[in-house]
């Protein structure tokens, strides 16, 4: 369970988020909201990326907060950006050994753990292509596998989605569905595609101007008139 | 252990280039051509290390000629205040730059770009400024190791007394120096560097620990620039101030990026139109200034036209060649 608590960031004069709680249980979480609502800035907070100026993120006990950002990969966070962040100089195979290089255990072990997740995401067969000469969904799938080695235990997409045609987007749904039996970790997903959200999410956080303004089961929330009125752009009724 | 040890077509080029410097330049070169070639050789392994720094993380050092300034200043204290054999000195040359190198990269760790090229240049102005003030040891007493008047003998390796051997020997030093950065390349931290050139955000979330990686860097860079500057005191047998003024570093960078950093013929190409061109061009009777005019057309060149500089555009001709042959065969 990833527990959030009292999250406040500021950023000068504004306020990014404003005491933002939420308790993940569920194997996968969505984040959402419109342009600005600070989806982005709660997702650098549990990376390390940015600092809040109050609040908590727990996991397992392990207070995330005390940790410095390459230690919370060590420890089990795994994060993929907007941009898929992928060395055009490394091939796939070193693109995703990066993620387990500081670990102990033998280069053997490695080798065949980064294997199997390329397996998995269905680009075994190029992991000697390097990086500039991937198209968008091979570098994201690379991406992707890049999360799932060295037993992670909470894994994060920002907009996955973003870019790709509906078939990429339905295999990236499959595969982020796959990720807790996989591996056991917990995934937060941050995309403006509500079908996909809805599809894969079994609960979501929704914010406004850095606020919470739901959460809850994924149906429940995207049902909610406050939702709907900030986020989907329909007109607020009766509230 | 995948690929560590295969060989590229380039490092069979590589290879073959430092056979023919290693067994066929010695016994071809006078003795004025001797001495430019070795000191080339030196500042091929000294702009391998900007070269690296460069092309590895993106990071501008403007202090490499200072940095062999410091290698040479303790390789020449070392030989004239101990017994030790060269390779010793070299060695403790290497990693007192080293050391160096570190302790003037911490403050600049933060900083990238113009910021962190600044402050490398005022660091490579702080030691001209040293140089010129205490000068290079030449046999004297006290720390400084300076003496008025004539200097004592530097003693070169064992292996290499004569200017012919000194040219192999330094030609070696420089492909270890190669061999160093290609290993680091293909290993772990290699990856981490290429993750942290494409983004240090993306590098922290792969578990990247930016600082000591970014610290390692620095650290190679100057020990190759002692190495280089130790091996050209062994060259001379002394060293004049003059040789590691802040210009010089701020040269040494751009030809770097004119010759090609990325690739390891660019470090030769920069060496040579650093340390062979105006010789060259003196003995053809060509004011040796117009080196310079040579250098900005190929500053321009590379900034315009070529950003993997001369190596880079040689490369690309040369696979499009084979391109349109294979082609052509099909």
């Amino acid at each position: 369970m990833l527990e959030i608590t009292d999250i406040t960031v500021r950023f000068g004069g504004v306020v990014a988020l404003n005491e933002v709680s939420a308790r993940f249980t569920q194997p996968i979480g969505g984040i959402i909201g419109p342009n600005g609502a600070g989806k982005t800035t709660l997702m650098n907070v549990i990376s390390g990326f940015v600092e809040p100026a109050g609040g908590r993120i727990e996991r397992d006990g392990q207070n995330l907060l005390a940790l410095a950002p390459h230690r919370r990969a060590h420890w089990g966070l795994r994060r993929s950006f907007q941009k898929e962040e992928i060395a055009e100089d490394l091939t796939v195979f070193e693109n995703v050994l990066v993620q387990i290089d500081h670990g102990r255990a033998e280069r053997g072990r490695k080798s065949a753990e980064v294997l199997r997740m390329l397996e998995l995401v269905g680009m075994a067969d190029r992991m000697d292509k390097p990086g500039e000469a991937l198209n968008s969904f091979e570098r994201r799938l690379t991406d992707v596998a890049k999360c799932l080695v060295g037993s992670p235990r909470i894994v994060m997409f920002d907009e996955p989605a973003g870019g790709l045609s509906i078939d990429e987007t339905r295999q990236l749904g499959r595969l982020i569905r796959a990720i807790h039996d996989e591996t056991g970790a917990q995934t937060l997903v941050i995309d403006h595609d509500v079908d996909l959200i809805r599809e894969i999410c079994a609960e979501t956080l929704v914010l406004d101007f850095g606020k919470r303004i739901a959460f809850g089961p994924t149906s429940e929330v995207l049902d909610n008139p406050k939702v709907k009125a900030a986020y989907l752009g329909t007109e607020e009724i009766g509230i | 252990m995948r690929g560590l040890f295969h060989v590229t077509p380039s490092g069979w080029s590589g290879l073959g280039f430092a056979a023919f410097v290693i067994l066929l330049v010695p016994e071809l070169a006078g003795s004025y051509w001797l001495s430019v070639f070795t000191s080339a050789a030196c500042f091929t392994l000294a702009i391998a290390g900007v070269a690296f720094l460069y092309a590895r993380l993106g990071l501008v050092s403007l202090t490499q000629v200072g940095l062999m300034g410091v290698g040479g200043w303790v390789m020449l204290r070392l030989n004239h205040g101990t017994d030790l054999p060269f390779e010793v000195n070299l060695v403790l040359s290497a990693l007192a730059t080293m050391v160096f190198g570190w302790i003037l990269a911490l403050p600049a760790l933060r900083l990238r770009g113009l910021y962190l090229a600044l402050v490398t240049l005022m660091a490579a102005g702080g030691l001209e400024i040293v140089f010129a003030t205490f000068q290079f040891p030449n046999g004297g007493e006290g720390f400084w190791g300076v003496t008025i008047g004539s200097s004592e003998p530097f003693r070169r390796p064992a292996l290499a007394q004569s200017p012919e051997a000194y040219l192999r020997y330094v030609a070696i030093c420089a492909l270890l120096g190669f061999l160093l950065i290609e290993l680091h390349r293909r290993l772990q931290p290699g990856r981490a560097w290429a993750m942290i050139r494409r983004s240090e955000a993306a590098a922290m979330a792969a578990g990247v620990n930016v600082t000591l990686y970014k610290t390692w860097a620095f650290g190679i860079c100057g020990l190759l620039g002692g190495a280089a500057g130790a091996l050209l005191a062994g060259s001379l047998g002394l060293l004049d101030d003059g040789t590691f003024r802040a210009s010089e570093s701020v040269m040494v960078f751009a030809l770097a990026v004119v010759g090609g950093a990325r690739y390891w013929q660019g470090a030769v190409i920069a060496a040579a139109l650093y340390k062979i061109l105006p010789p060259l061009l003196s003995t053809w009777g060509v004011d040796a200034d117009l080196a310079f005019v040579i250098f900005g057309a190929g500053l321009l060149h590379a900034v315009i036209t070529a950003p993997d500089g001369i190596a880079g555009q040689l490369r690309g001709a040369i696979v499009a060649r084979f391109a349109r042959k294979e082609r052509a065969d099909a």
